[in-house]
């Protein structure tokens, strides 16, 4: 079938005006927000249905062409955009934002790919319900992109990622099929696990097109608090200390190192320093309260004051407000945004243990600093689920293509270190097109091989998203 | 120099409160804090404290027990002592005026500053009230602050610019946003604060009936904004501009 032909079919699947070619139209889903990817396509197709899809989906394995789904495209691994100008159809599910069920009794809601995270939110709350998934792109990002990825954000701590909130998926598979699987079981051991298999294979093995999540009551209480400290360590010393004190309470741990305090203060409006006298690092953290905010604030309270007796920490404030807490909160999810503004950088999101997070972030300091003495070393995030960004801001004076030339060398040594200390090249971003490469290298040939097996039981044709993952 | 500074414990401003069926704002377990105008209030009279003009910061809240929180967290930001007065009561802007006169009257303070309005009934009365209670003079919405021995010099956001008045103190001043920015209270203050005075009084203490005058008929939450639609022509455009907006 000639291209125009091919067109025409799927504009008459999804209506004329849902079918988009031209460029000033498809930029916006070709282009990754930092701009390190730009995709081509054949056309980008913006479905309704399950339906709708399952029709695209039988005519591309026809015509072998090919699907790469997309719902937010706000991945950092390259992993939503195409690359083919004559046979990638992008599948964007925007327009499938509905929530079909929000049920309270049940704990769930029951969600197209196409919501945004943040409506996810808001709809949970008109029921008194908690959403617990988020993260710094809730205002873009979508539910079908944050189970492809299995994303994360600062409630792991507490809740786990998306793969521990999903009940139930609906799937259309390579063959057309559409999986019906939206279950709102809390326990259902009727053999594989098929779900799982979905969330985190990064639209390789079908595409998400809804899911039953799970609710939770939301906390009395909640209080922020921003702490200033010497090291990294003590972070984590901090860390044990207040998890074994405040009974599991603690919902959110984050490291900000004093670097990245500084990019966000001069390059994002309305931001400045809580705390007057500038520390090293700082470790942001939330704690809820069954009972109430106050009972949340004086057990901060309580456990900070502790911490401080023991000279792990030099400083710390709290949020008396709503405002401030999203002041808070400004400084640690402004931290990518301000370190583009401050030039190129090169990003690493990596895990290891947590018994070997401090020796790890020395280490991988000193290596960086042996190789380019001048880089400057953000190493942020959520250090209380062992996940940080190691992201690197080039050094003043070079040119950001010198220094984007480094990329494999520096990939090299931190993620050499990383498989050194038992941790993971990629912590919660995904492979994608990125890491791709690095991780054929890295992970076993058994597991290599498995995860092969999977794809080929599940697209034999290779239809979904080829080149990405595997 | 002595400075009293009225503070309001209100719904938190980011907070979206529901009216219930039964037709008042519903208040179980929605997060309170200070009424942000009063804590640019609290943090100018801090200032003045830091650069040696004023010796004592008395920080006072009318309302529920609950408001000693309030207080708290005014004492956690710099203030030196608190006066709870306690009031189940609606209060309404005289009333508050009226008690706040009584504690003027016996701390002899040489400033009261006071947010220009609570967010929760935004009335924008009880400073101007108290100045005429007490026949101060009065800078209000004040952008900026200067003190000079006896004389205060206030800048106002006016419509179209700024205008600068010249008190003479005792004087009342009520914060509008521009004025500062309030702090963030650390972790020793707040320990600290733990440990400062809150004396507990009544209207009632102060000779004052705290009931309300005005009655409140009805509450009722905005009426929900319906979701745009996309017009295909300028002709529809105009056509539903003049038919559905009547604007035109």
């Amino acid at each position: 079938m000639p291209q125009a032909k091919t067109l025409e079919t799927i504009a008459r699947i999804i209506g004329a005006k849902n079918l988009l070619t031209h460029p000033s139209d498809t930029k916006p889903y070709l282009t990754e927000w930092r701009e390190n990817y730009r995709g081509k396509a054949l056309c980008i197709a913006l479905p309704l249905s399950p339906k709708d899809i399952s029709e695209i989906v039988k005519l591309a394995a026809k015509e072998k062409l090919h699907i790469v789904p997309q719902s937010g495209n706000t991945g950092l691994v390259g992993g939503q955009i195409p690359f083919d100008k004559n046979r990638a159809i992008l599948v964007s599910l925007a327009r499938m934002n509905k929530i079909r069920e929000l049920n309270p009794t049940n704990n769930s809601i029951t969600a197209e790919a196409g919501c945004i995270l943040a409506n996810l939110h808001h709809t949970a709350e008109t029921a008194n319900r908690l959403f617990p998934l988020t993260l710094a792109s809730k205002g873009s990002s979508q539910l079908g992109g944050l189970l492809a990825t299995n994303a994360g954000g600062h409630n792991v701590l507490r809740y786990g990622m998306a793969r521990d909130l999903t009940l139930g998926l609906e799937c259309v598979l390579a063959n057309g099929k559409i999986w019906h699987g939206l279950r709102a079981l809390r326990k259902d051991n009727r053999g594989y696990d098929l779900k799982n298999l979905f969330i985190g294979s990064e639209g390789t093995l079908g595409i998400i097109t809804a899911a039953v999540l799970k609710l939770f009551p939301i906390p009395k209480g909640e209080t922020t608090f921003l702490a200033g400290l010497q090291t990294p360590q003590q972070a984590l010393d901090c860390f044990h200390w207040a998890q074994a004190r405040s009974g599991g309470a603690l919902s959110a741990f984050e490291l900000i190192p004093r670097i990245g305090m500084d990019f966000v203060l001069k390059h994002i409006p309305e931001t400045r320093d809580p705390i007057r006298n500038p520390s090293p690092c700082y470790l942001l953290g939330a704690l809820d309260s069954e009972i109430s905010a106050e009972d949340a604030s004086e057990k901060a309270q309580a456990i900070l004051s502790e911490l401080m007796e023991k000279n792990l920490i030099k400083d710390a404030v709290l949020a008396s407000s709503e405002a401030r807490r999203e002041a808070l909160w400004k400084l640690r999810e402004s931290m990518s945004e301000a370190q583009k503004r401050e030039g190129a950088s090169l990003k690493h999101d990596i895990s290891v243990p947590l018994s070997k997070m401090a020796r790890f972030l020395e280490e991988a300091e000193a290596a960086v600093k042996a190789f380019l003495p001048e880089a400057r070393i953000v190493a942020f995030g959520h250090i209380g689920d062992g996940n940080l960004h190691i992201n690197i801001s080039q050094p003043v004076g070079m040119s950001a293509d010198g220094f984007l030339a480094l990329r494999e060398k520096i990939g090299r040594i931190l993620y050499d270190l990383v498989e050194s200390f038992d941790g993971s090249i990629s912590a919660e971003h995904g492979i994608g097109v990125l890491k791709r490469d690095e991780l054929a290298r890295r992970k076993s040939q058994t597991e290599l091989e498995m995860m092969r097996q999977i794809k080929r039981a599940l697209d034999p044709d290779n239809l979904f998203n080829p080149g990405k993952l595997l | 120099m002595k400075i009293l500074v009225p503070i309001k414990r209100v719904v938190d401003y980011n907070v979206r409160v529901q009216v219930k069926p039964s037709g008042s704002v519903d208040l179980d377990n929605v997060k309170m804090s200070m009424n942000p105008f009063d804590e640019i209030a609290v943090e100018e009279a801090i200032r003045l404290k830091e650069q040696n003009k004023a010796k004592e910061i008395i920080a006072i809240s009318i309302g529920p027990a609950q408001a000693s929180e309030t207080i708290r967290t005014a004492l956690a930001m710099g203030a030196d002592k608190g006066i709870l007065v306690q009031s189940p009561e609606r209060l309404e802007p005289l009333n508050v005026a009226k008690i706040l006169k009584a504690i003027a009257d016996k701390e002899k303070p040489d400033l009261i500053i006071l947010g220009k309005q609570a967010i929760d009934d935004d009335c924008n009365q009880t400073g101007q009230m108290l100045a005429a209670l007490l026949n101060w003079p009065q800078g209000t919405f004040a952008s900026k602050l200067e003190l000079n021995g006896d004389s205060i010099t206030v800048t106002r956001e006016v419509d179209g610019g700024l205008q600068t008045l010249a008190l003479k103190r005792p004087a009342i001043i009520t914060t509008d946003l521009r004025l500062n920015e309030p702090r963030y209270a650390t972790l020793p203050n707040i320990m600290k604060a733990k440990k400062k005075p809150i004396e507990q009084t009544t209207p009632e203490s102060y000779g004052i009936n705290p009931a309300p005058r005005l009655e409140i008929l009805e509450t009722l939450p905005p009426k929900e904004r319906e979701g745009g639609v996309k017009v295909e022509s300028i002709k529809e455009l105009v056509e539903k501009l003049r038919s559905e907006a009547g604007i035109l």
